[in-house]
């Protein structure tokens, strides 16, 4: 379950560069719940999951992930109870390690890390058992440095591994941005079946409106520092990209502008 | 170049082979610019002269030196972690400080060790001639660090601090925590430099205040000529490359000064080492060097 309360974050506070960034955000997503993020350009999407990833700090407000209260938190210490797959496919894994040294660094993070040699017999057994998803011949390649795989490739693994361990929150920073199209329907695909399978709680950024209808559980829009609106169930199955525009419209009284958002 | 000469060129190339090991570690592996170990190899130095001729056992007071050069390193990682401040200025910092400090420690400029046991000492009488048991004492010791380097790299706390200096938002994602990271790596570097600091006064006879004046570009020099020149995929073979970097780093130097043509002095040995380090950058960056690098980086 991730809780934000009443999230409040301003950015370059006191210069004159100062912009709020989130003007008292609340939202409850509870466990196995798929959740799906739009908005325009510095509405405040991305920052709200930064705040739960621990990127950001509020200024006031408290976050909450599985009933621990974690706004105090680093992000290496939230990595225990959440994992996250960026939007660039290179910041996801590591490019000078190999495949299965990037899976090591994964399980890690629930498993812990000592003084054992971090490749061990298990390491590679998990990490061939979960490559085999991917239909890619990737679980044949374990000691291949990460820097030799495409970008869909790296997404693909990016996702595998921030799906290994046992973290039962996956925040999702419009990780199909960076790809062609078709890579990018293989990765939602691929994460579709992953969430299905193990029933995680998601955070989806998305920014393309059909997208968002047409993955997860529910949807929210965000417009400058706060959510204007949050479908879920039948309404949402009923809702369209133009019912989206027109809600818009109406609440907020002007035409929402950002093409990336209409046109993706 | 005499065989006394060889020698003598291959026992430095060895305590400078760890110094390698250490900048290896530090700008490469942990992508910290660690400006520190010109003032943690005098450090080792001196804490090994203060000790040795106090009486203390050579091997104990050569872990001493060690010990110290990875407190003087987890000192300026720690200016960096805690207080952000710039790596390079806080090996600076450091480095500055204990040039004032390793005089206190001395209390002088130097410190000789005469009628000092030394770590070589221990070997002599093995029947061993003497003139190699410290080139083959100071061989296997910078092999030994060589493969412990390698070995404390392949477990988990190694591969988390590889991935803290390759990728850093990706580690903390993946739970590793970087400060912490690097003020262990940045302490087991200058640990190496504080080592080679209080071998290099053993073999010399002395500690010296002004000792640690270039260590920093012998280190990255053997650095940059080793995995330059040898093809170097993995990590055993990266700082094998260090090691055979910082060899024949101190060759070229040696040949250097010994060619009378050049009308070199030995106190030319910086400008030398400047102009080495110079034309393998140069050399990388341009055609032969190209595709070497393109292989590295692959």
């Amino acid at each position: 379950m991730i809780h934000l309360k009443d999230i409040r974050l301003t950015f370059n506070k006191g210069t004159p560069l100062e912009t709020s960034a989130l003007n008292g955000v609340n939202l409850q997503v509870p466990n196995g719940q798929f959740l799906t993020v739009i908005g325009s350009n510095g509405a405040g999407k991305s920052t709200s999951l930064n705040v739960i990833a621990g990127i950001y700090k509020p200024d006031a407000g408290n976050v909450l992930i599985d009933s621990s209260d974690v706004t105090s938190w680093s992000v290496h210490q939230r990595a225990r109870l959440l994992s996250r797959v960026f939007q660039d496919p290179k910041m996801g894994t590591c490019e000078d390690l190999t495949i299965l040294e990037n899976f090591a660094l994964a399980l890690g993070r629930t498993n812990g890390r000592g003084m054992r040699l971090a490749i061990s017999d298990s390491v590679r057994e998990q990490a061939k058992n979960r490559l085999k998803l991917l239909d890619l011949g990737l679980d044949k390649r374990l000691d291949d440095r990460v820097g030799l795989l495409s970008g869909g490739q790296r997404q693909a693994v990016s996702l595998l591994m921030a799906t290994s361990g046992n973290t039962r929150v996956l925040l999702l920073d419009e990780h199909t941005a960076a790809l062609d199209p078709k890579t990018a329907s293989f990765v939602m695909d691929l994460t579709r079946r992953i969430v299905d399978e193990l029933q995680l709680t998601v955070v989806m950024v998305t920014h393309s409106m059909a997208q968002a209808l047409q993955f997860g559980h529910r949807t929210v829009m965000f417009h400058r520092g706060n959510i204007i609106f949050d479908v879920t169930g039948e309404d949402r199955s009923k809702l369209t990209v133009p019912d989206l525009l027109a809600l818009f419209k109406r609440d907020q009284g002007e035409e929402l502008s950002d093409d990336a958002l209409l046109l993706g | 170049m005499s065989l006394y000469e060889l020698l003598g060129t291959l026992e430095v190339g060895f305590v400078f082979g760890l110094v390698a090991l250490g900048a290896f570690l530090s700008f490469r592996i942990l992508d910290f610019p660690d400006m520190t170990v010109e003032g943690s190899f005098p450090l080792g130095a001196a804490v090994f002269a203060v000790l040795a001729t106090a009486g203390v056992n050579p091997w104990l007071a050569t872990l001493c030196g060690t010990a110290a050069g990875f407190v003087a390193g987890y000192i300026t990682a720690s200016l960096n972690v805690r207080f952000k401040i710039l790596h390079i200025m806080a090996g600076i910092l450091v480095a500055i400080s204990l040039y004032s400090l390793n005089l206190r420690i001395m209390g002088g400029p130097n410190k000789p060790l005469l009628n000092v046991d030394t770590v070589f000492s221990s070997f002599e009488g093995f029947g061993i001639p003497g003139i190699y048991v410290t080139p083959v004492f100071l061989g296997i010791a910078a092999i030994a660090a060589k493969l412990a380097l390698d070995l404390f790299l392949a477990t988990g706390v190694g591969l988390s601090m590889r991935a803290a200096g390759a990728n850093p938002a990706m580690a903390s994602a993946n739970g590793i925590d970087v400060g912490r990271m690097r003020l262990l790596g940045v302490g087991i570097a200058n640990a190496l430099t504080g080592m080679a600091g209080a071998l290099f006064a053993q073999l010399f006879g002395a500690a010296d205040a002004y000792m640690g004046i270039g260590v920093i570009i012998v280190g990255l020099a053997s650095v940059i000529v080793g995995t330059s020149l040898f093809p170097s995929r993995t990590l055993f073979l990266a700082s094998l490359a260090c090691l055979a970097g910082a060899l024949l780093y101190r060759l070229a130097v040696a040949l250097a000064l010994n060619a009378d043509f050049l009308g070199l002095y030995a106190s030319d040995v910086q400008l030398v080492t400047a102009i080495l380090v110079a034309i393998t950058l140069v050399g990388q960056s341009t055609g032969a060097g190209r595709h070497i690098k393109r292989r590295l980086k692959k």
